[in-house]
C-alpha cells in the first residue's frame, strides 16, 4: 500500500534521513521506532508532504506521491495525525472531525456517510464524545491527541500515519490510545505508527523498523523485535 | 441634545463603514498574516463602478450591488495573485506591503483617468428626506448603510461557522500546515480571503457612495481610518471592529462639529496610538503566544 | 562609496542655479534616505510616514524662523530634535507588537500631519505656506552657491555619522534583530528598544533634511509632504539598494529626476522603448545562459513592451505618473530586490569568480583563549550554593499543561542535565527560564532574586545565556559579528560617543574585538571569523552559538540539545568544551537526548515526563530508575535487564 524507497530528507543544512526504505502492506500495522533525533518525525513529514524529500521515492497505492503538496496527498487517501497534536484550537471537536473529512465533503474523495462516520469516531473515542461541542484548544493534552487521531480516521483513508500518538500522555491514556489502535487494526485499517514507546508499539504492530541516526538498523516482525537487545541499546545508550 | 443624537447616528453609520473595511483587513490577516494596503481603493472602485452602472447604464441600484460585489471579488483575487502571492513566496513582509500599496496607487491613478479627478454625485436609491428616530434626524441611506454592514459581516460569520468551506478558512487561520494535511488547498484559501475582502470593500463603497462624494480620492482616507479601527478593535476580533468603528465614527463626527471639521481626523490617530501603547492587541484582541 | 559623495559635491562647475538646486535637492533627499535605510534596510520595518517627518522638520524650521526669528544654528538642531521626538511618539507604541503596525501607524501619521499643517493656520499659515530666506551665517547672507556648499558639508557629516553608527555595535544590533529577533533578545539586545532607536535616528535625519529643504526651497507648503513623496522615498531605497550609502544616493537621484522625466512625453517614449529593448535583450541572454527560465522573463518582457506601446498613445504622461511609480515599485519588489547596487554587485560576482573571504584572514587572530575574569561570579565550584531555584512552575497553554508543578534546583558550578521524552516539557522549561514565556504560576530565583516577568533581554543581561534547539544565528553576519552581538552589553559608550568616534568608543571596540577573537579560539572557530554564519557547516554553527552565548559572560549557560545532528568526533569536541566552560566557573543546564553525553559529564540529572519531574539524581542512579526506563521505553518492556 505504502512504499518508501531510499528516502533522503532533512531541514536546511541538516541531512537527517540517509536513505531509508519501508513497506506498509495493506491492512497491516507497521511501526517505526527509535530514540529522539533519529528521524522518525522527519520521515512522517516527508511522506505526508510537509517537507519535500531530497531523494528517493514514495508510493501510495502504486502512485508516486513524493514531492507533492500535502493537500494533494491527503486527497489521495493519506491521513496524517501529526506530532504535537495540531488541532484547530478555536473550533469545536465536531468541527475538527468534520474537517478531517474535508476531501469527502468537497468531492475529492468518495463521500460515504459522513455523519455516521462522525458518530462512529465518537464511539471509538468516548472522551471526545462527552466534549463534542467543546473548543479544541481547551481540551487537555491527552484529549487533543485523541482528537488528532480521530480526525485522521474521518478521512476514511487508505493509510493512516500516526506520529507519536502517546507523546505527552499519562500512562493510563497511553493504554487507552493503544487499545484504540488495536481496534482500528482489527477493522483492517492500514497504519504506519511512529513511536518512542517501543514496547507498546511493538506489542500492537505486525512489523517494525528501528531508526537510528537517520538509518534503519534493525527490522523484522514485531514479536521478534520485542526481545531484541539491540532495540534497547538504540534507546538508552550503550551503557547497560 | 438633538444635535448630539444626530451626530451619534451619523457617527454610527460612518463607523460601520470603517468596520466593514476593517473586517476586510481581518479576513486576510487571519489567514495569511498580510493585508491589503490598497483596500481603500477597492472601496473606491466599487463605488465608481457602481456609479457607472447606475448613472451611465441605468441599471437599478439593487441590481448593481451584487454586480459590484462580483467585481470586487475578482479585483481582490487579482491583487492576491499579482501582489501578495509572490511576496509570501519570498517571505518578505516588505514585499506585500509595497506591492499592495503599488497596486492601490495604480488603481487610483487609473480611476482618475477614467472617471476624472472631480467628485461626482451618486444618485440615492432611497428617499432623501430624513426620518426622525428618538427625536433626531437620520437619513434612510444611513440606516441602509448600518443594516448593510451588519448583514455583510453576519453573512461572512455564517459562512465561516456553518459551511465546510468557511470552516476550512478558519482552519487555515488556526494552523496552516495542519489544514493542508486535511486536504485543504491553503493557497486557494488565501486567494479567497483576498477576494472576499475586496468584495466587502466594494460593497461598502456602493453603500456609502450616495452619502458622500464619490471620486477617485475617496478610498485612501477611508482605508486609513479602517486601519485605526482594526488596530483599536484588534486584528483578530470581529466584535472589536464593530465597537471600534462606532467609537471612532462618533468621535469623528463630534470632533468635526464641536471643534472643527479640519480636526475630525485627529481622534483616529490619537486613539490608535493610545491603544497600541496600552493594549497592543486591541481592545478585544488576544495576544498570540509565539513558539520557539 | 565615499568617492561617490565627493564626486557629487564637485559639479558646482555649472553655475546654472537650476542644476545647483537640483543636485542640492538630491543631496538633501540623500540625508533623509540614509535614515530611512536604517529603518527599512537594516531593521526591516516599513515606514509610510517619512514625508510627514520631513514636513515636520521643514515646518519647525519655518515656524521658528518666521515666528521667533531664530538663527540657523538654533533652528536646525531644534528641528532635528522635534522631529526625533515625533519619531519616538510614533515608534514607541507601534513597535510593541510585531506585524505591519508601524506601516499602518506611520501611514495614518503622514496623512494626519498634512491635514494638521493645513488646519493649524495660526502656526503654519496653512495652505498659504511660509516664505523663508537663505540662512545667515556669521552675518553673511548665503547665496545659492554658498548654501550649496553648506548642504554638501551636512551631507558629508551625515554620511560619516550614519556610517559610524552602522559599523558600531548599534548597527550590529539593528542587523541582529532582523536576523533572529528571539536570539537577539536572548543576547541582551532588546528588539523593541533598538527598533525604536532606529526609527528615532531616522526621524532625526529626516528632520535635518526637512530643515535644509526649507532653506533650499525658500518656500514650504503642506502639499509637498504627501503620500506620494513617502512612496518616492521608499522607491528610492529599494531601487537604489538597501544597506548601502551609495544606494541611497542613487535612489535620491532617480526620484528627483524621475518627475522631470515624466513631464516630457517624448523623452518618456524614448526611454520606455529603450527599456523594453534592454529588457528583451537581457531576458534573451538570461535564458540562453540558463540563469532563469523562459516563464519568469515573460512578465517583464510583456510589461515593458506594452508600456512602450502605450506611451505612444498618449498626449501627456503626467496624468499617469502615479501608475508609473506603482509599476516601478512592483518591478523592483519582485525583480530587483537588492536594488541597483545589489544588481551591480551580483553582476560583478558573476563575471569575476568569487574572491574568497579567506583572503582576509587578516590582522589580529589573537591566539589568546577565552578566560573570564570571574570576579563577579563567585569562583569555587564547590559551595553547593543554589544558583537557580525554580519552584512549582506551572506553564499552561489553553487546556494544555506543558509544565506541571516542576521544581528545579541547580547548584553553582554543576553541569545539570535535563532529559525526558519528546513533549515532556524540556524546551518549554528553557523558554520559561529565559523569559520567552511567563509561567502561569511559580517562582524562579536566579542568584537569589526573582526573574519572573522580566524580559528576555534583561534576563540575559543579568547572567543567563542560552543556545537554541533550532540554531538561531544571525545568518547574514560574519562569525565574528555574531559573537560581537553577544558582547553588546560590554559597550557602555553612548550614541554620541559612536558619532564622534571618541577614544572611549574606540577602546571599547578594540577590547570587544579581542574578546570576540579569544572566544572564537576557545571553541575552535578562530580561523573562520570572517565567514558568513549561514555558510558554516552545521556542527560549527552550533559551536558558534555557544561562543556567542559565552560572550554574555554568563553565570548560567543553558544548552538546548547542543549535540543534535553532530557526528561522533564533533560530540567529543563538544564534551571537552562543555567541561572547560564548567572549569571556568560557569554553571550549565544541558538538555540532551544523547544519553552517552549526558551520563558522562552531568553532575545531576533531572528527568521530565508529561510535564512533570519524575526522577532526579546522579546520572547512574537516574539511568537505573525504573520510572525513567518506563518513561522512555514504555511499560511492560522486558528488554531492559
Amino acid at each position: 500500500m505504502l512504499k518508501i524507497n531510499n528516502l533522503h530528507a532533512g531541514y536546511g543544512k541538516v541531512h537527517v534521513l540517509q536513505g531509508i526504505s519501508i513497506e506498509v502492506p495493506k491492512g497491516k500495522v507497521v511501526t517505526l521506532i527509535g530514540s529522539n533525533g533519529a528521524g522518525k518525525t522527519t520521515t512522517m513529514r516527508a511522506i505526508s508532504g510537509m517537507i519535500k524529500p531530497l531523494a528517493g521515492e514514495i508510493t501510495l497505492a502504486n502512485q508516486r506521491i513524493d514531492g507533492m503538496e500535502s493537500n494533494e496527498i491527503a486527497k489521495r487517501g493519506l491521513a496524517h495525525s501529526p506530532e504535537g497534536r495540531r488541532v484547530f484550537a478555536t473550533m469545536t471537536v465536531t468541527d475538527n472531525l468534520l474537517l478531517g473529512a474535508f476531501p469527502r465533503l468537497t468531492g475529492s474523495r468518495p463521500k460515504g456517510n459522513v455523519p455516521a462516520d462522525l458518530e462512529r469516531a465518537l464511539e471509538l473515542f468516548p472522551r471526545l464524545k462527552e466534549r463534542r461541542e467543546q473548543l479544541a484548544g481547551t481540551l487537555s493534552g491527552g484529549e487533543q491527541q485523541m482528537l488528532a487521531m480521530a480526525r485522521a480516521v474521518m478521512l476514511n483513508p487508505e493509510v493512516i500515519l500516526l506520529d507519536e500518538p502517546s507523546m505527552g500522555l499519562a500512562p493510563i491514556l497511553v493504554e487507552e490510545v493503544f487499545k484504540i489502535i488495536s481496534r482500528l487494526k482489527s477493522e483492517g485499517v492500514t497504519m504506519l505508527l511512529v513511536e518512542q514507546f517501543a514496547a507498546a508499539a511493538l506489542n500492537v504492530a505486525d512489523y517494525g523498523y528501528v531508526l537510528e541516526n537517520g538509518s534503519i538498523t534493525v527490522h523484522g516482525p514485531a514479536k521478534d523485535l520485542l526481545h531484541d537487545p539491540a532495540v534497547a541499546a538504540a534507546y538508552l545508550g550503550g551503557s547497560h | 441634545m438633538e444635535i448630539l443624537l444626530q451626530l451619534v447616528y451619523s457617527g454610527i453609520a460612518l463607523g460601520m463603514i470603517y468596520a466593514v473595511i476593517a473586517f476586510g483587513y481581518q479576513l486576510t490577516f487571519a489567514t495569511s498574516d498580510t493585508l491589503n494596503f490598497g483596500q481603500g481603493e477597492a472601496l473606491m472602485l466599487g463605488a465608481l463602478v457602481g456609479l457607472t452602472l447606475v448613472d451611465t447604464m441605468g441599471v437599478n441600484y439593487w441590481v448593481a450591488v451584487p454586480i459590484v460585489c462580483l467585481f470586487g471579488f475578482i479585483q481582490g483575487a487579482f491583487v492576491e495573485r499579482v501582489g501578495v502571492r509572490p511576496a509570501i513566496k519570498i517571505k518578505s513582509e516588505f514585499g506585500w506591503i509595497m506591492s499592495t500599496i503599488a497596486l492601490g496607487i495604480i488603481f487610483k491613478n487609473v480611476a482618475e483617468n477614467i472617471w476624472g479627478r472631480d467628485d461626482l454625485r451618486f444618485p440615492s436609491p432611497l428617499d432623501e428626506s430624513p426620518l426622525k428616530v428618538l427625536g433626531a434626524n437620520v437619513l434612510p441611506m444611513e440606516l441602509l448603510v448600518i443594516a448593510g454592514a451588519i448583514l455583510m459581516m453576519l453573512a461572512v460569520e455564517f459562512f465561516n461557522r456553518k459551511t465546510i468551506y468557511g470552516k476550512a478558512v478558519v482552519a487555515t487561520f488556526n494552523d496552516r500546515d495542519a489544514a493542508k494535511l486535511m486536504g485543504i488547498n491553503t493557497g486557494l484559501v488565501i486567494t479567497f480571503s483576498y477576494a472576499l475582502s475586496s468584495l466587502t470593500a466594494a460593497f461598502a463603497g456602493i453603500l456609502i457612495a450616495p452619502l458622500t462624494l464619490t471620486g477617485a480620492t475617496m478610498g485612501s482616507v477611508l482605508g486609513l481610518k479602517a486601519f485605526a479601527v482594526a488596530i483599536i478593535g484588534g486584528l483578530t476580533s470581529g466584535l472589536g471592529i464593530v465597537v471600534g468603528g462606532i467609537l471612532l465614527g462618533i468621535a469623528e463626527t463630534t470632533t468635526g462639529f464641536y471643534i472643527s471639521t479640519g480636526y475630525k481626523d485627529v481622534p483616529g490617530l490619537v486613539l490608535l496610538l493610545l491603544v497600541l501603547a496600552v493594549r497592543p492587541a486591541g481592545l478585544f484582541g488576544k495576544t498570540a503566544i509565539k513558539k520557539v | 562609496m565615499l568617492c561617490f559623495a565627493l564626486a557629487v559635491a564637485v559639479p558646482v562647475i555649472t553655475p546654472n542655479p537650476y542644476y545647483i538646486h537640483l543636485v542640492e535637492t538630491i543631496m538633501i533627499y540623500s540625508i533623509l534616505l540614509f535614515g530611512l535605510d536604517i529603518v527599512v534596510g537594516y531593521t526591516g520595518q516599513v515606514s509610510l510616514g517619512h514625508a510627514g517627518l520631513f514636513g515636520i522638520g521643514a515646518y519647525t524650521t519655518g515656524v521658528l524662523l518666521t515666528k521667533l526669528g531664530l538663527s540657523f544654528w538654533l533652528a536646525v538642531p531644534f528641528s532635528v530634535l522635534v522631529t526625533a521626538v515625533f519619531g519616538a511618539i510614533l515608534a514607541m507604541p507601534a513597535l510593541k507588537v510585531s506585524g505591519p503596525y508601524l506601516a499602518m501607524v506611520t501611514l495614518a501619521f503622514g496623512t494626519i500631519i498634512q491635514i494638521l499643517i493645513n488646519e493649524m493656520t495660526f502656526v503654519t499659515e496653512g495652505p498659504m505656506g511660509i516664505k523663508l530666506n537663505k540662512p545667515e551665517i556669521f552675518n553673511i547672507k548665503l547665496n545659492e552657491e554658498q548654501f550649496y556648499w553648506l548642504v554638501c558639508v551636512f551631507l558629508a557629516l551625515s554620511l560619516i555619522v550614519v556610517h559610524r553608527i552602522l559599523k558600531s555595535h548599534l548597527g550590529r544590533a539593528f542587523e541582529a534583530l532582523r536576523g533572529s529577533p528571539v536570539a537577539s533578545d536572548c543576547m541582551g539586545v532588546s528588539v523593541y528598544r533598538y527598533k525604536v532607536y532606529a526609527f528615532v535616528i531616522s526621524a532625526g535625519l529626516a528632520g535635518l533634511a526637512g530643515s535644509l529643504y526649507a532653506y533650499s526651497e525658500q518656500y514650504i507648503s503642506p502639499n509637498t509632504y504627501n503620500f506620494e513623496l513617502t512612496v518616492l522615498f521608499l522607491l528610492a531605497i529599494i531601487m537604489g539598494g538597501r544597506k548601502t550609502r551609495s544606494g541611497a544616493i542613487i535612489g535620491a537621484t532617480i526620484i528627483v529626476l524621475l518627475p522631470k522625466l515624466l513631464d516630457d512625453i517624448e523623452l518618456f517614449q524614448w526611454i520606455s522603448t529603450l527599456l523594453a529593448v534592454g529588457i528583451c535583450l537581457s531576458a534573451v541572454i538570461a535564458v540562453v545562459k540558463k540563469w532563469t527560465s523562459v516563464q519568469s522573463t515573460l512578465t517583464p518582457v510583456i510589461g515593458t513592451v506594452c508600456l512602450s506601446l502605450f506611451s505612444f498613445q498618449l498626449e501627456s504622461i503626467t496624468d499617469w505618473r502615479l501608475s508609473i511609480f506603482g509599476l516601478m515599485i512592483l518591478f523592483v519588489v519582485y525583480y530587483l530586490q537588492d536594488g541597483i547596487v545589489g544588481f551591480v554587485v551580483k553582476l560583478k560576482s558573476f563575471t569575476k569568480p568569487a574572491e574568497e573571504n579567506n583572503a582576509q584572514v587578516l590582522h589580529t587572530t589573537s591566539t589568546s583563549e577565552w578566560s573570564t575574569a570571574r570576579s563577579l561570579h563567585s569562583s569555587g565550584s564547590d559551595s553547593g550554593e543554589l544558583i537557580l531555584e525554580a519552584s512549582s512552575i506551572l506553564m499552561q497553554f489553553g487546556g494544555l499543561k506543558a509544565i506541571n508543578q516542576v521544581d528545579l534546583r541547580v547548584q553553582q558550578g554543576h553541569i545539570h542535565g535535563l532529559i525526558g521524552p519528546n513533549g515532556s516539557g524540556k524546551s518549554t522549561m528553557m523558554n520559561v527560564l529565559t523569559g520567552i514565556y511567563t509561567p502561569t504560576q511559580g517562582q524562579i530565583k536566579f542568584k537569589n532574586s526573582s526573574i519572573i516577568g522580566q524580559t528576555s533581554s534583561s534576563i540575559a543581561l543579568s547572567g543567563i545565556a542560552r543556545t537554541f534547539q533550532n540554531v538561531q544565528l544571525f545568518g547574514e553576519m560574519t562569525v565574528l559579528q555574531n559573537v560581537l552581538v553577544g558582547l553588546h552589553h560590554s559597550f557602555k559608550s553612548s550614541f554620541l560617543d559612536v558619532c564622534f568616534n571618541t577614544k572611549r568608543y574606540q577602546l571599547e571596540d578594540h577590547v570587544a574585538n579581542e574578546q570576540a577573537h579569544s572566544l572564537l579560539n576557545f571553541v575552535g572557530l578562530g580561523a573562520l571569523h570572517n565567514e558568513l554564519a549561514r555558510n558554516l557547516p552545521y556542527g560549527k554553527q552550533r559551536l558558534l552559538e555557544i561562543a556567542r552565548a559565552l560572550a554574555l559572560d554568563p553565570a548560567l549557560l543553558l544548552l538546548d540539545e547542543p549535540a543534535a545532528g553532530l557526528t561522533a568526533p564533533d560530540i567529543v569536541e563538544l564534551t571537552q568544551i562543555i567541561q572547560k566552560i564548567r572549569d571556568h566557573g560557569v554553571t550549565l543546564i544541558l538538555i540532551e537526548h544523547h544519553m552517552d553525553l549526558v551520563m558522562s559529564i552531568c553532575d545531576t540529572v533531572s528527568v521530565l515526563d508529561f510535564g512533570q519531574k519524575i526522577a532526579e539524581g546522579k546520572p547512574l542512579q537516574v539511568q537505573a530508575d525504573p520510572k525513567v526506563v518506563e518513561a522512555y521505553l514504555g511499560g511492560s518492556s522486558p528488554a531492559i535487564a
